[in-house]
């Protein structure tokens, strides 16, 4: 794994949620790499803090959250600082998603064509698109210089409340001159830079006019070109030349901006891809008149249109049943080999982890507890609340009791000092109340946060229901590969 | 299994389920549930599974009569609960149309004979419009005695048959506490003691694992696995001896879950109750139950005991749906391969298909030619 890049990498995040009872911490200093090309995938319960994670890398945070701390590194900028019309280059074109109910992310009075095409008509008026790559540099400069100022003032007004309140006038006078000057120096910079912007956009405007004036010359003069052929041709020619004037004048608006017919073309495309059968016309029909496996399929295709190569699937198959599951999932993977996808996968269904994920983390009270990769945390799973997880569904051939975890999860209005799962563990030792653990390191690629895996610890194996179940799981996979061994040895 | 030798709690009989909307040529019949049979035994769990839409809920909510069956008769500890009246409706039209098709042949010939032949024709047509009109009557007789037992309120039997339903949110009502709503199946059986109604629901609180002190709270106070138990409690506070639970559990968080799955099993256990299970997740019914139905539209496709339709599925359905349940192991998911089910390779065009039983216990809808196959396969 080391040898591949870092996709994306999310350090220290932490969210939490203004309500009216206080600040709900809904994720808490979680850290993680994603690798180019790799399935990740995010278990746990409800309230784990794995949509937050998601939608806070997705941007599409509620208004009354706060990012508290951390750093989520895309493509080598920090992408819960940039601005938001910067993000509408990320959001959809570089970063899909994929929501958890298709029946509510699908508007249920817009045609499912329009749906698929909308985003490609708003995205594609290349020429506005153009204007604004052309004077993007001189923007930025002109916007960050309005940002530091204002980030100045904020400094100085704090400084200021908090001298007052020492009541240091001497110094308080000094710093009043220092930040005047500050301020007398950014009113010519920041003039400066408007200036510059200002005529960057002028620029702009008339390079692109002037480029959009040659593109239509040119093709002007190949529309006449074929036009003047048309005097002396046949009917059946001059329906052929028709054609091609109109062919022509297609191409020159599709320079300018997506057409409707470029999008519908483009949407019937991926529409073939996602499975879905008589595309042109389904493009016709309403959410309601599809099932709920071909649903899920719609909003897939809407998230391929861009060409994302960051695919976030928040819980996917969860309102599905088994048969239409396993066909949304053999999609997923299908179009992650075609595509070259990097996959961000959340689900609370261990089976579906096991089936997609290369790598697995493990989330609880919005904190990542275990992470690693997918055998490693199946078969040497080493959290109490990984093992919690495993024993608690029953699996084909399980007949004793399970092994339910009791309690429910913390109250996140009020986070617990130590280990978040201390409360409803078997396992739990006095420090897991006091302090929180850090993580510790089983191999080069699997890290687990609990105690137990501390050097003092006493030594506790994991519960007799999973180390059995791992036993069987070892032995089918010796069968199967003995059984292989044996048909290949007879062929 | 033991118990296949006693009489079953419930038998279901040919029961149908279709839903009529719209009118004209708009006209749609829904077959919800389409000619089910079953009989669930005493103490045992029936697992119903199928995907969505395949009418295994619409089957439980039929059973426990909040929908009025369309055909097909259901019976509970021996007494008819509910029946519909729609094959003998159906048979009332066959009759009338088979002597329409004859008397009209007849008035044909009547029409190519002389007037002594004519006579004898006219008396044949009497004839037959008599027997048409004794035989409907017949027919017309059991309509009914047939709503009247679906619509009879015989309440000391239907108490003993109680339901879980599957979101326990939408399912308590948020305006009442959980006193309240748990001695609400009291206070219909005819309960009127105060005293005895708090000691009966304090009881049941305790039974499904939470305390008394619960009792005057409301249902948004507590977590979905104490709202499900909540659910249960309710169930459970008139003693019932058969529960249809309709997917207890596929609301529920994976944590939550096996605690709703450990309590229904201590249940079952101590009181001896029977339940029928309907669920969409295989290996829960798998580990749940003892006989497991498999639907798919409508029909119910194979019906065994549990370790034997995991070993021998024979159905394509069966067979497809047990290969698309995922496991917790990376290995084996690796090499797991789905089957895929295409209706279209059953020929019924000749010989209709009906549930068949290929093994003691096991039931599986199939035609002649079919059978004859699986009798192949499981050998």
């Amino acid at each position: 794994m080391a040898d591949k890049n870092i996709k994306l990498s999310v350090q220290n995040l932490s969210v939490s949620f203004r309500t009216t009872q206080g600040f709900v911490r809904a994720v808490r200093d979680v850290s993680f790499d994603l690798y180019q090309g790799e399935t990740l995938a995010v278990v746990g319960e409800s309230g784990s803090g794995k949509s937050v994670t998601s939608r806070a890398i997705m941007g599409i945070l509620e208004k009354n959250s706060v990012t508290d701390s951390g750093k989520i590194i895309y493509e080598d900028q920090d992408i819960l600082k940039i601005r938001e019309e910067d993000f509408h280059k990320l959001r959809g074109n570089k970063i899909g998603m994929i929501f958890q109910d298709p029946l509510s992310s699908l508007n249920p009075i817009m045609r499912i064509g329009k749906q698929i095409t909308e985003g490609m008509i708003v995205n594609g008026k290349h020429l506005k698109n153009r204007k604004k790559e052309l004077s993007h540099a001189q923007r930025q400069t002109y916007l960050n210089l309005i940002d530091n100022k204002a980030k100045d003032v904020a400094d100085f007004k704090a400084k200021k409340k908090e001298l007052k309140a020492l009541k240091e006038t001497e110094e308080l006078a000094l710093l009043q001159s220092k930040h005047s000057e500050k301020l007398a120096q950014y009113a010519p910079a920041i003039k400066e830079a408007r200036a510059a912007y200002k005529a960057a956009k002028s620029n702009a405007k008339k390079q692109v006019a002037k480029e959009w004036a040659e593109e239509k010359a040119k093709y002007a003069q190949k529309i006449s070109a074929v036009k003047a052929n048309m005097s002396s041709a046949s009917p059946d020619q001059k329906k052929e030349l028709k054609h091609q004037v109109e062919e022509l004048q297609e191409q020159l608006r599709r320079y300018k901006k997506v057409t409707q017919r470029e999008a519908r073309e483009r949407a019937v495309e991926v529409m073939a891809e996602v499975g879905i059968p008589e595309p042109e016309k389904r493009l016709r029909q309403y959410p309601f008149q599809f099932s709920g496996g071909m649903r899920q399929r719609i909003v897939i295709a809407i998230a391929l249109t861009a060409n994302p190569d960051l695919l976030i699937c928040d819980e996917p198959t969860t309102a599905l049943d088994v048969t239409i599951q396993a066909q949304i999932l053999e999609l997923i993977k299908r179009l992650k080999e075609e595509r070259d996808l990097t996959v961000i996968f959340i689900t609370h269904d261990l089976g579906v982890v096991a089936n997609m994920a290369d790598r697995v983390a493990v989330m609880y009270a919005g904190k990542v507890v275990e992470i690693g990769r997918s055998e490693e945390v199946f078969y040497n799973p080493k959290h109490p609340y990984t093992w919690a997880l495993l024993s608690s569904m029953p699996d084909l051939s399980s007949t004793s009791r399970l092994s339910s975890i009791p309690g429910t999860p913390p109250n996140m209005l009020f986070p617990p000092k130590g280990d978040a799962f201390a409360d409803r563990n078997q396992y739990a030792m006095k420090i897991d109340f006091e302090e929180q653990p850090p993580y510790f390191k089983v191999s080069d690629t699997h890290y687990a946060a609990t105690w137990l895996l501390h050097e003092n610890a006493p030594k506790v194996t994991m519960p007799q229901i999973i180390q059995d179940r791992i036993d069987a799981m070892k032995e089918r996979t010796k069968a199967r590969i003995d059984q292989q061994d044996t048909e290949s040895g007879v062929t | 299994m033991a118990a296949t030798q006693e009489t079953p709690i419930l038998s279901v009989r040919n029961l149908r389920q279709h839903f009529k909307s719209g009118f004209g040529k708009n006209k749609m019949v829904v077959r919800a549930v389409d000619d089910v049979s079953f009989d669930i035994y005493k103490g045992e769990v029936f697992g119903l599974v199928g995907e969505s839409g395949c009418g295994k809920t619409t089957t439980g909510r039929s059973v426990i009569k909040l929908y009025e069956p369309t055909d097909g008769e259901v019976y509970f500890m021996g007494e008819r609960i509910s029946a519909g009246v729609q094959s003998i409706k159906d048979q009332i039209k066959l009759e009338r149309k088979q002597a329409a098709a004859k008397i009209k042949e007849l008035s044909q010939q009547k029409s190519a004979a002389s007037d002594s032949e004519k006579s004898v024709i006219d008396e044949k047509i009497q004839a037959i419009e008599l027997e048409r009109d004794a035989i409907i009557k017949d027919l017309k007789m059991d309509i009914p005695k047939r709503k009247a037992d679906t619509t009879k309120n015989n309440k000391e039997l239907m108490k003993r048959m109680q339901m879980i339903f599957q979101d326990p949110i939408a399912s308590l009502n948020p305006r009442m506490t959980v006193k309240e709503i748990i001695a609400e199946g009291l206070r219909i059986a005819g309960e009127k003691s105060d005293k005895v109604i708090i000691e009966r629901v304090n009881s049941v609180l305790e039974t499904v694992g939470l305390l008394p002190e619960h009792a005057s709270r409301y249902p948004h106070e507590f977590s979905g696995g104490q709202r499900q138990r909540i659910g249960i409690a309710r169930a459970l506070v008139v003693n019932p001896e058969f529960i249809i639970a309709d997917e207890p559990i596929s609301a529920l968080d994976v944590s939550i879950q096996a605690q709703v799955i450990n309590l229904l099993n201590d249940l079952r256990q101590e009181f001896g109750i029977t339940i029928m299970f309907i669920a969409h997740d295989l290996s829960v019914v798998k580990y749940f139950s003892d006989r497991i139905g498999v639907m798919y539209y409508g029909k119910l496709v194979e019906l065994a005991d549990k370790d034997e339709l995991f070993k021998n599925p024979l159905h394509p359905y069966t067979k497809s749906l047990l290969s698309a349940v995922p496991l917790p192991d990376p290995q084996y998911e690796k090499g797991r391969k789905r089957i895929k089910y295409d209706p279209s390779i059953h020929d019924y065009s000749q010989h209709l298909p009906e549930l068949h039983e290929i093994k003691p216990g096991h039931f599986i809808y199939a035609n002649d030619a079919e059978v004859e196959q699986y009798k192949k396969e499981i050998k």
